[in-house]
């Protein structure tokens, strides 16, 4: 988790924060098989849900793959520092 | 009969196969894909309001993953109402772009992802309802591929909302860590009988969940990808994204606060008072300053948030709030839609969203400019318009339930607004022009006129929404006591 929101805070390559989002995302998925071991009683729900959470983390960082290749096509960057057009 | 699960099928199945059209129809398909959107959209529409009617409250014994309650049908109602106004009017604005067919389907992908939401009372439903209706905003918010504004609002809102979505699963992680469900009725009755010294992690879960579900909300220390979003991406997205799938995670977030609440109520419901508070004073403050129209209803999208979340602030003290809550977000929904739709409209005759192309604009584009008035004037909450009514029922909620410094702001607040809502009206009708007359789409402008209709009579009758407001909140606050 804090390994992933120092990526998020100092990396300015794109891929790079997309991969700081998955480590977030792996931690969460690893607290839900602890926490499901830990109870008392056997519980599935935990599994279920990483399982969930894994197939949509796949999804997101398809997307987001392709949201910044097209961004490397149009500007030959991917710094998300360089992508400053809209402000105000 | 099952509302959530009966609207889900209907809109699946046109999503779904949708795409799949051009491969049988050729080129006439994407006629067919329009209308079976339209369609499937209304269908939903009637089959929301025709089984509310005949909806019996129900005792919920069995955990379930999506509550059928009337609660969750207002919200989707409202939702599947501006996304019927977002295809319809994306007729003319998506004109000419390749891929159309898949940018009616993302809609109805949003919309699923929007309906589930409202409905859904477990943790897990949540989570997936809401990546489903995260993924096919990213790619809609992208949608003119060659154009670099687009993309970089796509970029912008990708990161940040992979981001919430993954702060939102560890919050969950770390409440099915804590009470061992995610059933959020299953949590409610946990957590009542907690042992003290696990209240830190109930707080940082809760932390997480709202720092997830704000950014889908707009509150004020995750709102930066908004303007910036709403600016870049088409304006029908910006539409669907400031009107409807904020409506959306208002509603879940009634839910998961309602659970939590009971907990601890003061410190929770101070800190969304000081939330709700930044929020509206630094979006009216940002949007006096703002040179395009599409900026400065983000701006003003962010303040409203301010205003809806008095709603929750104030969910243990008094009803009031919650009616408000719903009542405002009606009327936020369709105003802002109003509003959005009509810029868009000028975007796409002017191919310009600054401001200056706004002089003068009611001689050349009269019943666009009229309609972008009313929604304003509504928005800045000009009493016979619906917007007033909402906002008086949200600050008299915040006196009832003792923030009355929350209600004051929210008074000044209004009257900073005010000022950019007129100085846009004052450009159009009194400023002079040297554009040619323009020709308004019929389709469109129809569009725009219903959804104006609607603002003026739902604020000539505001009693007929608000019965239906209280009814809504007292059988919800029925099965949840806050």
């Amino acid at each position: 988790m804090c390994v992933g929101i120092y990526g998020l805070i100092a990396k300015r390559n794109a891929i790079r924060l997309l991969f700081s989002v998955e480590i977030i995302i792996n931690a969460a998925i690893i607290n839900f098989v602890a926490f499901a071991r830990y109870h008392d009683t056997p519980l599935i729900t935990g599994q279920t849900f990483s399982l969930f959470a894994i197939a949509l983390a796949a999804t997101e960082a398809a997307v987001g793959l392709a949201i910044i290749v097209q961004a490397f096509r149009l500007n030959n960057d991917i710094d998300v520092l360089e992508l400053k057009k809209l402000r105000g | 009969m099952d509302t959530p699960l009966v609207v889900l099928v209907v809109l699946t199945s046109v999503a779904v196969t949708s795409p799949l059209y051009e491969m049988i129809f050729g080129k006439k398909s994407l006629k067919y894909v329009q209308y079976l959107t339209i369609l499937s959209l209304l269908v939903s529409l009637i089959l929301l309001i025709s089984s509310t009617l005949s909806l019996t409250p129900q005792e919920s014994t069995v955990p379930h993953l999506l509550r059928n309650d009337t609660l969750g049908s207002f919200f989707s109602f409202i939702v599947i109402l501006v996304t019927l106004f977002v295809s319809i009017t994306s007729f003319d604005y998506m004109k000419g772009n390749p891929n159309e067919r898949v940018y009616y389907s993302l809609l109805l992908f949003t919309a699923i992802g929007m309906t589930m939401l409202c409905f859904a009372v477990d943790l897990l439903v949540i989570f997936v309802a809401f990546e489903l209706m995260s993924l096919p905003t990213f790619i809609l918010a992208g949608y003119n591929k060659q154009d670099k504004l687009s993309n970089e609002a796509a970029v912008k809102f990708f990161i940040l909302g992979a981001l919430s979505s993954g702060i939102l699963l560890y919050g969950i992680s770390i409440m099915f860590g804590i009470t061992g469900s995610t059933n959020l009725e299953v949590i409610s009755q946990s957590l009542t009988s907690l042992s003290p010294d696990m209240l830190p992690f109930v707080i940082f879960s809760t932390v997480s969940m709202l720092a997830g579900l704000g950014l889908k909300l707009s509150i004020v220390p995750f709102h930066m990808w908004i303007p910036d979003t709403y600016e870049g991406s088409p304006t029908t997205v910006s539409t669907l994204l400031s009107a409807a799938t904020k409506k959306a995670g208002f509603a879940s977030a009634i839910r998961i606060f309602a659970v939590i609440f009971p907990l601890f109520y003061f410190d929770l419901s101070l800190a969304l008072a000081i939330i709700a508070l930044v929020t509206m004073t630094l979006g009216n403050l940002a949007a006096l300053t703002q040179k395009s129209i599409t900026r400065m209803l983000a701006y003003s999208s962010i303040a409203q948030a301010g205003y809806l979340l008095i709603g929750i602030v104030v969910l243990p003290y008094t009803n009031l709030g919650l009616i408000g809550l719903l009542y405002h977000s009606f009327n936020h929904a369709i105003l802002q839609a109003t509003a959005f739709l009509a810029a868009g409209l000028v975007r796409l005759k002017t191919s310009s969203s600054s401001l200056d192309s706004y002089n003068g604009l009611s001689k050349v584009m009269p019943i666009t400019s009229f309609c972008l008035a009313l929604s304003l004037l509504g928005l800045a909450g000009i009493p016979p318009l619906n917007g007033f009514w909402s906002k008086l029922i949200l600050f008299s909620a915040a006196v009832d339930g003792g923030y009355a410094w929350l209600a004051l702001a929210g008074l000044v607040n209004t009257a900073i607004s005010v000022a950019y809502y007129l100085l846009v009206i004052k450009r159009m009708y009194m400023d002079e022009t040297s554009i040619k007359a323009i020709k308004e789409p019929l389709i469109f402008i129809s569009v725009l006129v219903f959804a104006t209709a609607i603002i003026i009579v739902t604020g000539l009758l505001p009693n007929v929404l608000y019965d239906i407001a209280e009814d809504i909140t007292i059988s919800f606050l029925a099965n949840n006591p806050v």
